[in-house]
């Protein structure tokens, strides 16, 4: 049984070892400047809308972008994975259909996630971004 | 990328632990060898999936950019990742350091041990998808 507890906590010992260097991994690209510069940007654009004064519709959209959007479409909206929000093109109705609907193998659906009030708030916060 | 090689991590995780499974229930009267082969399986399983995880843990780590924790479903996926991955890394070196010298009251241990891994690894696997399918 020596053996064995040696063995753990070697394998425990290994274990912590990989992990801190994986948390250091996720640093360095945090610090990337590719990195840094998506965070100025969020920072400022922030800064911008909170000048502008949100209305609270658009607030409430901003909280529900955050939460399911940001991930994909960038913190500030200019686009990651998904693209750019930004000067949306689109009537009030197509965002609506493409936020319910998704977009098949680029975009998951919302539909059963956001109601009409959640879509409608997303929206006005969509329609803000214009710099 | 991360979409990809994350199955292999999660899929040969959970073989291994149900090769271990049948080792420990298939008679050892029937086929002596048999239980041996099924042992070995769930090693080279083991190993696989604890290299394999590198790849998906890089390939998320970039597609976040660096984020280690984040929000929502992203926050679900990582509660369930990041203990996952530690205890894979863990079990696998210690297999790789027990060998078959393991005896059979430090195996079972192993497998009770393995058997959560592949659970904690299944619900980090299943945020993921939630994250993907809906946001």
């Amino acid at each position: 049984m020596q053996s064995e507890l040696k063995a753990a906590f070697v394998g425990v010992t290994a274990s912590v070892l990989v992990l801190a260097l994986t948390f250091g991994f996720a640093a360095f690209l945090r610090s990337s400047p590719a990195a840094e510069a998506n965070r100025n940007l969020v920072s400022s654009t922030r800064s911008a809308a909170s000048i502008l004064t949100l209305s609270s519709q658009a607030q409430q959209g901003r909280n529900l972008f955050e939460r399911n959007c940001a991930h994909c479409h960038g913190e500030d909206a200019r686009g990651d994975e998904g693209p750019t929000l930004h000067h949306l093109a689109l009537s009030d109705a197509r965002i609506a259909r493409r936020i319910k609907e998704g977009v098949k193998g680029e975009m998951p659906r919302f539909g059963s996630k956001l109601d009409d009030a959640h879509i409608a708030e997303l929206i006005a916060y969509l329609r803000t971004l214009r710099d | 990328m991360h979409g990809g090689t994350t199955h292999f991590p999660i899929a040969l995780v959970m073989a291994s632990v149900v090769f271990d499974l049948a080792a420990l229930v298939v008679p050892e009267s029937v086929d002596k060898s048999r239980r041996s082969n099924l042992r070995a399986a769930g090693f080279y399983s083991l190993s696989l999936g604890a290299l394999s995880t590198f790849a998906a843990v890089i390939s998320g780590l970039v597609l976040s950019h660096g984020e280690l924790w984040g929000r929502g479903n992203l926050a679900r996926h990582h509660a369930f990742l990041w203990p996952g991955f530690g205890l894979v890394i863990a079990l696998a070196v210690w297999r790789l350091a027990v060998g078959n010298r393991a005896s059979s009251r430090a195996f079972k241990m192993y497998l009770g041990v393995s058997v959560l891994t592949g659970a904690i690894m299944g619900a980090a696997g299943y945020w993921g998808g939630e994250l993907l399918l809906n946001g």
